[in-house]
Formats: structure tokens, sequence, C-alpha cells
């Protein structure tokens, strides 16, 4: 393993019973950077980084955190790492001041130290006012920034977020990507799972898609939607079912993909000039009315529907 | 029938959860059973207390006197101890295993007899029989009831002994006034046979009490009989009637919390008719277990509730109406599950226990008594044993159904000032 | 020292759940409270029992006339009317016996005393018998058993007499002596003579031929007001000592669901030391339940618990099989929500099982002693009965090492079924 691979995964598997819930992933995220893996619900994110976190056990391959096998040195990996849970994992009836200080003496501080810490870990997250306040009465948003100040306390190398903006709203969401930025630009290396395109596309230096539980797509952005080549995105609105229509459109020269979901249509294609006026043409024949029309640069959604025929969402 | 709705919404929120079938119909007649059982377990036996009988005056004319007197007891029996059973009489009464052990010393018979028929011991006082008197022992806890009992029975049998030894002294005394016992052989003699006459005697003496339970008039008298399960029966529908409210409490708290009642405001449905229909449901879950227990103890338990059955009905209804207003306050004052279950235990055992749904109001004191009447737990009790323990006719309930009622008002009422919407 | 940190945080958490507390230390003190209430320190402090008073209607249908103006019948009721009895007995005459027997249907009498019309008959006559009839409420207990034992002490000094003029009378005719009048009259006065002598000495509380004493001589005196109470209070305490036990075990369920196990699991911290401390969270809260139990108790129905180390043995017993049960208990559970059964159901039956609902029960059967030596609860109270008459530690030494046994199987089942399944 070279000096700057912080986490190196070598054919993950994970079955549990007859599902295959992972099946043989390896990426390599380097030390410093924001590496996102993205994927629809179900693609075997949290599962991947449960086994990173030493939560379960691979059925197959390894995993390696700044050198410490995952299989062979879990407590020396888990003091690597500090793991940022989807749900909200946190004492109800403590308050933030207790919660942080149990958490940190479950990574080693104590006295002194801890002390300081939770008082700078209060500091990042905002909560130095309301550190005597019950847990149980935090809005979401306040939660939600406990749930990852404890996962800082005690300055992990890596900091492991699963889907930390899920159900949150836009301004939380916007803080939280903030600060995961920042964290990074302090040197904290980031492993993030989303399904939120535009999430991986503004953070990551690297992006890893999931789908069913494989990995079938990695690099940076823009090696990613390079998959995508030349192809035009279409996104369209009608006004009807359709069913009737998508048949026709797949048919249609120049479309290659043709995703639907309630009436929110999103094609690729070759030339978005030559297609359009097709698209147009069938719509009327069929009765179909097209309300809206937007031609957008190839992105992840497109990647991720070229590789797996589905919308990222679906 | 927005209220209805809401009501059957409660009900059928009540029915899914199997857990609510545990607390309000497999546990209470779990334990009707259980404590019915263990109250008539001596029925299939000798229901009288055992006391142990030590008898080491062996063959002596007052030994067998007073074991065949405390056999004639109605409260107790005596048990035989022998060799180490015998050194280890106190073990027995401390584990309760014999509510009091009897003792008879050696000599004990020898020296009675000698010394009830001393002329010179003139006086009988409260220091009799002075010097070496022989004393009987009795090892008994003056603390349980059985102990009290056991020993005021021993004392009465002892008495009666007692009683035969003077009757023998003065048979022997009077024979002496007139007539002349050769030697001691002959007045030994004389003093066993009049021992031996008095005791018989005892043994069916002329003057007896009778026990007579109150029974209704006559041509119901085949229909009550009460059982051992008369008592637990009442008291257990009484008690799980309380406990079992922190199933349509929960529902309560768990609306609130899920906000689904928030949601409900939203609806074109007045505060007002929300409380009516939990209400409604509380009601009816208790009715039906109450129904359910009142069955189960009419066809399993014999116990006669069906007698009177608008009498019963008339306690079952109003019973149910005031624990629906608790359990209305509960789901108002309770902001979590925990609390629900807190506040339906804490309920359940002040009231029942205060109430007499546990032991009779009769053999408490004066004051818990007095206090305990108030409940109306007390009340519910009180209605239901009219019907089948003293017989009576839907007249007797007429009371206990009122005072039922009047307390379901003041509950409501505090429920209804202390819910909380939000 | 990181399980120090969990099990500190676990009991932080309990002793500011209300609910936690009210269970652990308000209900059976409550309970224990309204017994104490109800029968007045049984005889906790020797006296403060207010017996209730009994309504009686005492109707007298004796017939008297033929024998000199001696009515048994008028003096019995004389008896019942005493002063004396007055706490205990609220007499009225009725005027028949239908009217009394209504009293009691009516619930304005508890008992009806009929006196037969043959009572002084049968009283002075050497042949025949009466019967009193005593017609009680059902739903009455204590009071009519008061006034039968009134009753029968008076009877009794009666029909003495008469036992006392058959047996001299058959015994002199026997030997040919001639009866007299006076002879019998005679045999009448000095055996009523004594008898009243014998009743004066016993309402003056001792008995001639009689000693009364408790079942532990070792016991001190103060040991003996610990009676029923101290028994009713021990079947609480280990009651809900059993039902801490489970709920505090069943924060490693709740913390599963809520997510804190896992996320603790993420820590550079053994799962065995997780483990070990949520165990010790359990262990810890019991010693402090039952010492703070012992002390209330002792301080507010003043029952002497015994020595110290009979009383340390038997709560180590107790704490150790309250920890394991639950531990087992709940590592058989899956979430939250079946713990509602186990708490309600199966720690009630175990409870009954055990013997800790029946304090008072007289002649129970031997079927059911047996059954409460299966449950670590029929153990545990038979370690605090021996601790409570004054035992010894040689005397509480069986109870104590079973409970504690039982509660090490307890806990290492349920301690590897928690290992497996947090593996």
């Amino acid at each position: 393993m070279s000096d700057d691979q912080a986490i190196q995964v070598r054919d993950l598997h994970k079955d549990f019973g007859e599902v295959y819930a992972v099946q043989g992933i390896s990426f390599d995220v380097h030390a410093g950077e924001i590496f996102s893996l993205l994927g629809p619900n179900g693609a075997g994110k949290t599962t991947t980084i449960s086994m990173l976190s030493c939560l379960l056990e691979p059925t197959k391959g390894d995993a390696r955190v700044f050198g410490h096998s995952i299989l062979g040195e879990p407590i020396a990996v888990k003091a690597a790492i500090g793991v940022v849970p989807q749900e909200i994992a946190l004492y109800p009836d403590l308050s933030a001041r207790e919660n942080l200080n149990f958490w940190g003496k479950m990574y080693g501080l104590r006295g002194a130290p801890l002390r300081q810490r939770v008082d700078e870990v209060l500091e990042i997250i905002g909560l130095t006012e309301r550190q005597k306040g019950r847990v149980s009465k935090f809005s979401g948003g306040m939660k939600r920034r406990l749930n990852i100040g404890i996962a800082l306390l005690h300055k992990p190398q890596v900091i492991i977020m699963d889907e930390p903006t899920v159900g949150i709203d836009p301004q939380s969401r916007r803080n939280i990507l903030d600060n995961v930025k920042e964290l990074n630009r302090q040197g904290m290396t980031v492993l993030y799972t989303t399904h939120y395109m535009e999430e991986a596309q503004e953070l990551s230096d690297h992006i890893a898609i999931m789908d069913q539980g494989k990995m079938i797509a990695y690099g940076t952005h823009e090696d990613l939607v390079q998959i995508v080549g030349e192809l035009d995105r279409i996104d369209l609105t009608i006004n009807a079912e359709s069913a009737r229509v998508i048949e026709e459109w797949q048919a249609t020269a120049g479309v290659h993909e043709v995703s639907a979901e309630d009436g929110n249509l999103t094609l690729l294609v070759d030339d978005s000039n030559l297609v359009l006026p097709r698209l147009f043409e069938s719509a009327t024949q069929a009765g179909v009315r097209i309300t809206s029309a937007e031609i957008q640069e190839p992105n992840l959604e497109a990647v991720f529907l070229h590789l797996t025929g589905r919308a990222l969402r679906d | 029938m927005r209220i209805i709705d809401l009501a059957l919404k409660d009900l059928l929120q009540i029915v899914r959860d199997w857990q609510s079938a545990l607390f309000l119909v497999v546990m209470p007649i779990l334990f009707t059973l259980f404590f019915g059982l263990l109250s008539g377990s001596g029925a299939a036996g000798d229901p009288r207390l055992p006391v142990g009988f030590v008898d080491h005056d062996q063959n002596s004319a007052l030994s067998a006197s007073l074991q065949s007197l405390l056999e004639t007891s109605d409260a107790i029996r005596p048990v035989v101890l022998e060799g180490d059973e015998a050194d280890r009489a106190a073990d027995f009464v401390r584990d309760e295993d014999l509510a009091a052990v009897v003792i008879v010393p050696a000599g004990f018979s020898e020296q009675t007899l000698r010394l009830g028929g001393s002329t010179e011991l003139a006086e009988v006082s409260g220091q009799a029989l002075v010097g070496e008197e022989p004393r009987l022992m009795v090892i008994a806890d003056p603390t349980t009831t059985a102990g009290r009992t056991a020993s005021n029975a021993v004392q009465a049998a002892v008495t009666r002994l007692l009683g035969a030894v003077e009757t023998a002294r003065l048979s022997a005394e009077t024979y002496e006034a007139r007539s002349r016992l050769e030697d001691e052989a002959s007045r030994r003699a004389y003093l066993d046979e009049a021992l031996a006459l008095a005791s018989d005697a005892w043994s069916q003496p002329p003057l007896s009490i009778m026990v007579e339970q109150a029974r209704p008039p006559a041509g119901d008298e085949e229909k009550v009989s009460p059982n051992v399960y008369t008592q637990s029966s009442p008291g257990m529908i009484v008690q799980f009637a309380i406990f079992g409210l922190n199933t349509s409490a929960m529902v309560l708290v768990l609306e609130r919390k899920s906000r689904t009642l928030q949601r409900l405001l939203t609806a074109p449905i007045t505060r007002a008719e929300v409380i009516a229909g939990h209400v409604l449901a509380t009601f009816a879950v208790v009715f039906i277990q109450q129904a359910l227990l009142v069955g189960f103890g009419q066809l399993a338990f014999g116990v006669d509730y069906m007698r009177e059955p608008v009498g019963t009905l008339l306690v079952m209804a109003t019973l149910a109406l005031w624990t629906a207003s608790l359990g209305l306050l509960i789901g108002a004052v309770s902001e979590s599950e925990d609390q629900v279950i807190m506040w339906s235990l804490v309920a359940m055992f002040v009231f029942s226990a205060m109430g007499g749904a546990w032991f009779p109001l009769d053999i408490t004191g004066k004051a818990f008594s007095t206090i305990g009447h108030l409940m109306p737990t007390a009340w519910a009790m009180d209605g239901f044993q009219n019907v089948v323990m003293r017989g009576l006719g839907l007249g007797s309930v007429l009371l206990p159904a009122g005072i039922l009622l009047a307390y379901a008002v003041v509950f409501f009422a505090l429920a209804v000032w202390r819910f909380k919407f939000e | 020292m990181k399980v120090l940190d969990i099990a500190l945080k676990d009991m932080l958490r309990s002793f500011r759940s209300t609910f936690a507390l009210v269970m652990m230390f308000v209900v059976p003190l409550m309970v224990t409270g309204i017994m104490y209430f109800a029968f007045g320190g049984l005889g906790g402090d020797g006296g403060g029992f207010d017996l209730p008073v009994t309504r009686v209607q005492v109707v007298n249908l004796d017939q008297p006339a033929l024998h000199s103006g001696f009515s048994a019948g008028q003096i019995l009721v004389e008896f019942l009317q005493n002063e004396q009895l007055a706490d205990l007995l609220e007499v009225t005459e009725g005027a028949d016996e239908t009217s009394a027997r209504a009293a009691v249907d009516d619930q304005e009498a508890g008992v009806a005393v009929i006196i037969p019309p043959d009572f002084t008959a049968a009283v002075t006559a050497p042949e025949g018998s009466a019967t009193i009839t005593l017609y009680q409420d059902p739903t009455l207990t204590l009071g009519p058993d008061i006034v039968k034992g009134l009753l029968s002490q008076f009877v009794d000094g009666f029909a003495g007499t008469r036992i006392a003029v058959g047996v001299v009378t058959e015994q002199l005719s026997k030997r040919g002596v001639e009866i007299d009048a006076g002879l019998t009259q005679d045999v009448v006065m000095q055996y009523a003579a004594w008898a009243e002598t014998l009743g004066q000495s016993q309402s003056g509380g001792a008995h001639p031929a009689l000693d009364i004493q408790p079942p532990s001589s070792e016991t001190e005196p103060s040991n003996q007001g610990a009676g029923m109470i101290g028994a009713i209070m021990a079947g609480m305490m280990i009651f809900f000592t059993f039902f801490t036990g489970a709920s505090t075990a069943e924060t490693i369920i709740r913390e599963d669901e809520e997510g804190t196990l896992a996320r603790l699991f993420t820590t550079p911290t053994p799962r065995v030391v997780i483990l070990g401390g949520k165990f010790t969270a359990v262990f810890v809260t019991l010693i402090v339940q039952v010492i703070v139990l012992i002390f209330a108790s002792a301080i507010i129905f003043h029952i002497r618990w015994g020595g110290p180390l009979p009383v340390a043995l038997v709560t180590l017993g107790l704490v150790v099989s309250a920890t394991g049960l639950g531990v087992l208990l709940m590592s058989l559970l899956k979430s939250t929500r079946q713990t509602g059964p186990v708490m309600g159901g199966v720690l009630t039956l175990t409870g009954m099982a055990g013997g800790l609902f029946t304090t008072g029960f007289q002649n129970l059967p031997a079927a059911y002693e047996t059954i409460t030596l299966f449950t670590p609860h029929g153990w545990a109270m038979r370690g605090w009965k021996a601790a409570l008459a004054g035992g010894g530690a040689g005397d509480v030494l069986l109870p104590a090492a079973v409970t504690l046994g039982m509660g090490i199987v307890f806990f290492v089942a349920g301690a590897l079924v928690f290992r497996k399944r947090f593996a």
C-alpha cells in the first residue's frame, strides 16, 4: 500500500444468505481527498462502509485503513476513523456535552484533553450555547450537527459519512456540505456516501458509482462524464401517461436511453438538435403534449442512466 | 358518527396489539386461578390450620385428652411430631409449615392432676399452680394471622382441658366429702374416670355455636354458594380493569407523540368529539374485558354473577365508565409510554389494595377501612359482592353504581381539564 | 476503565428516568406502605392496630321463666354489651329473629347472634343441648371471627359447669351416693368461681397452664416486630429488583434500536468491554436499589432486616440472580416491543411461582411450596425470611448460595447469547 492511500479496498464481498449485498468491489481512497460512493438506495453503500467500520465482517476480501486491516486489526482501524451514521445515534436523555464526554472516552480521551477537545468540537458544530441542553429537546438540524461532532472528537484520519443530508432542510444541508469541505481543507480524508448526484459532483475528488452491490464506474467527475461521451441529455415533461410514447421514442433514431418517472423523462441522445424535433413529432402523433424540454450537459445522472438503464433516484 | 369512527380506530389499534390480550384477559384469568386455588387449597383436604403436637408426657391421660380436644377444634388440627421432627418444632413454625406447635412437657399430667387434687392449693389465680407448675409450651408467631388464630384455638382447647381437670378435682372432692377413697391408687383411678368422662363430654359440648352465612330468600338458596373464587374473581376484575387502562391510554399518548392527534384536529372534528371518541373506546375495552372475565368466572369458577344479570351489568357499566375516565386522565397527563405504564400501575395498586380488591377491608384497621371505603373500587366490590356473595337483588347495586357514576364524572372533568392537545 | 464509563453512563440514564425511579423505589415502598397502613404496623410497634368495630344484632329468644329468674341468655346479652368490648362490638338488641337476619341482609349489621329459647334450660338441666346461631355477612371475616371467639369463651363457661355437674352426678350415682339439689348447686358455684378466676387471669394476659413463645428463641425482642410487614417488604423488594434487572438489561436492546450500540461498536472499544460495561450497570443499579430499599423500609416501617453479614449474603444472591435473569431474558428478545409482556408477564408469573404474593396466606399446599424451589424468587424469599427472623450467616447460606448459583448460570447463558448476537 502506498503512503498516500488512506483506504484500500480489495475484492470486498458481503452476502446475507441469498442476498448478495456487496459483490466484489475494489477501490482506493487517497489521503486528504473526498471520495464519494454514489448510488441509489439498496446499492450496497451502507453495507460497504459498515464493513470498513468493522461493524460487519466481509464474506470475502479485505480492506486497509492507513495500513491497518479491517480483518486483522479492527481496533486500530476504529481508532483511525470517525463514523457519522445515517440515523441519528445519540443519547436523547443526556446533554450535548454529556454525549460528547462519553463518546470521547470511548475514543480514549480523558481528563483535560477531553474537556478541551469537547469545547473545540462544540465550537465547530455551533452548539457551545446549547451544550447543557438535553438532546431530546434539540431540533433535527442540531441533532445532525452533534451526530457529526461526535465523529470528530478524536481527530480521526478518516471520516466516514453515511448519507448525512437525507431528510433535512436545504439550509442544514448546505451547512453540512460546507463543513465537509472545511474538514477536508484541514487535511481530513472523507469517505462520503450519497444518492444525490449533485453532492457527489460538488464535493468529490473521486467518485465510485455503485448499483446492486457492484461498482459500475469509478473516477473523477470528468472521467465519469466521459463515459457518456458526446451524448446529450434531454429532460422532458409531458402531460399524459408516458408508457405509450416511451416505446416510440426508444425506437427513434439517435435516442440511446429513455428513463421515465411520473411524467418526467430523461433521454440520452446523439445530437439534441436533430433528435428533439423527432421527439415532438412522435409525441404529437401519439396525442401527447410536451410541456417542457431542457437540454443538459451530461452529468452523473446521465452516466448512471447509461450504465444501468435506470435513473439514479429510481 | 365521527366519535364512533374514532372509537373504532382506537379499538382496532388495541386489538392488533397482541400484548393487549395478555394484559386484558390472560393475566386476570391467571391471577384469579392462582389466588382462588391457593385460598381453596385446603378445601379438598382439611382446611384447618395444622398445629404440631409434641408429647413428652407419653400415654398420659391429660396429653391424650388434650390431643382429642385439639381434634375437635374447628380452627386447627393436630399433627403429631415425633423424634427428629419434635426437635425441629420451632423451625416448622418459622418456616410456616405449621401454624403453631404445642409441647406437652414430661410429667405434665401427673403434676397437674396431683396439684389439682391438693387441698392445700386453695387459690387458683393469675399465679396459679405456683412453684413447679407444669406448663404447656406453645410455639407460635404472634405477628401472623395464622399464629394468632392457632394460639387462640390452642388456648381454648387448653381451657377446656383445665375445665376437665377441675371437674375431676371437684368430683373427687365432692365424693370424698361424702365417702372415702381408700388410697392413692383409688383416688387416681377416680380422677382418671372423671377426666375421661369430662373429656368425652367436651367432644360434644351441650352448648355450641353454629355459623350461618347470610343467604338470599328461600328459593334462591341453591344458586348462591360462595366458593374460593367468590372473593378473588370480583377482586381481579376490578384490579385488571384498572391495569388494562395502559392499553387505551397508550393509544392517546402515541397519538399525541406521532402528531396524528394534531392532524386529526385539522379535520372537521371538534375537540369534544375527539375526547368522546377516546372515552368510548376505553369504555368498550373495559366493558368487554369485564364481560369476558364475568363469563369466565360464571362458567369456569362457578361465581354466580348471572343470578342478577341487570345488577351485574349495571356494576360493570359504571365501573367501565369510571375506569374510562381514569384512562383518559392517565392519557392526558402522560407524555410517554413509560409514564402510561407507571401511572396505570400506581393507580392499580392504590385503588385495588385500598378498595378491597386484594383483601377484604373488614380485616384491616379502622382508619384504613374508612379511607378504603371512599375508593370507587370499594363500591365496585360492594356491587359485585352484593350479587355473588350476599345474594341480593338489583336494589342493592343502585347505590354502588350511583357512586361509581359520580366518580366517573369527577375524573372525567379532571381529565378534560388536563388534556393536552399538543 | 471503559467498562466503568459505559456502566456509569447507563446508570446516569437510569437514575434520570422518572419511570425507573418510580419502579425501583416508589412502588415497592408504596405497596408495602399501603399494607402497613392497612394492618396497623403488624406488630412492628406492638400496637397501633385498631380492629374494626363489628355491628352486632343480638336476639334473646331464651325462656328462663321456669328457672327462678336465672337467665343465661340475659347474661350473654349483658356480656356482649359490656363496656370493655365496646371497642370491638356495637351491640343492639333486635326485636326478633327475622328482623335481626334482615339487618344482616341489609348490611345494617355484620353479625346477628340468635340465642335460642332453650338456652337457659340447656345450661341448667342435666340433659339437652342448645345452639346459638351466628348469622353473618358472608363478605366479612375478622369481625364474625371475633364475635365467635367471644361467644365460644362465654359459652364454654356454662358448658363446663354443665359438664362438671354431669360428671359429678354420674360418678357419685355410680358409687351409690345420693344426689341432691344442694350438691349440684355446690358444684355449680365452685366451678363457676373457678371459671371466673381463670377468666380473669386470662384477660390479665397470662394463661395459668401455658406459655406462648415465638419460633426463634435467639430472636431479639426487637426482631419480633418484623413479622408480616418484613415479609411483605421482602416480597416487594424481590419482585421489583427482578423488574429493574430486566428493565436495565433492556437498554442493550434499546441502544441497538437507537443506533448507539452500533456506534459504540465503531469505537476502538472491544465488544466484550461494551457488553461488560452494560452488565456492570445492571449489577450496580440493583445493589443501589436494594440498599436504598433496605434503609428506607427500616426507617419508615421499622423493619429490622437482620445482622449485616446475613443481609449482605442474601443481598448478593438476590442481586446476582436478578442481574442474571434480566440479562438472560433480554438476550432472548429481538426488540423493545417484546419486552412489555416479559416485564409484565414473565416476571409476574415467576413472582407468583416464587411465593412473593402469598405472604400471609395460611395453609398453602405442599405442592406450591415445591414450585417455589424452582424459582430464584422463592429462594430469595427464604433467605430474607431467615434474615428477618434473626438468623445468622449459617441460616441464610443455603438460600444465598442457591440464588447466587442460579444467577451465575442465567448470566453466563445470557451473556453468551448476547456475545454471539453482537459478534
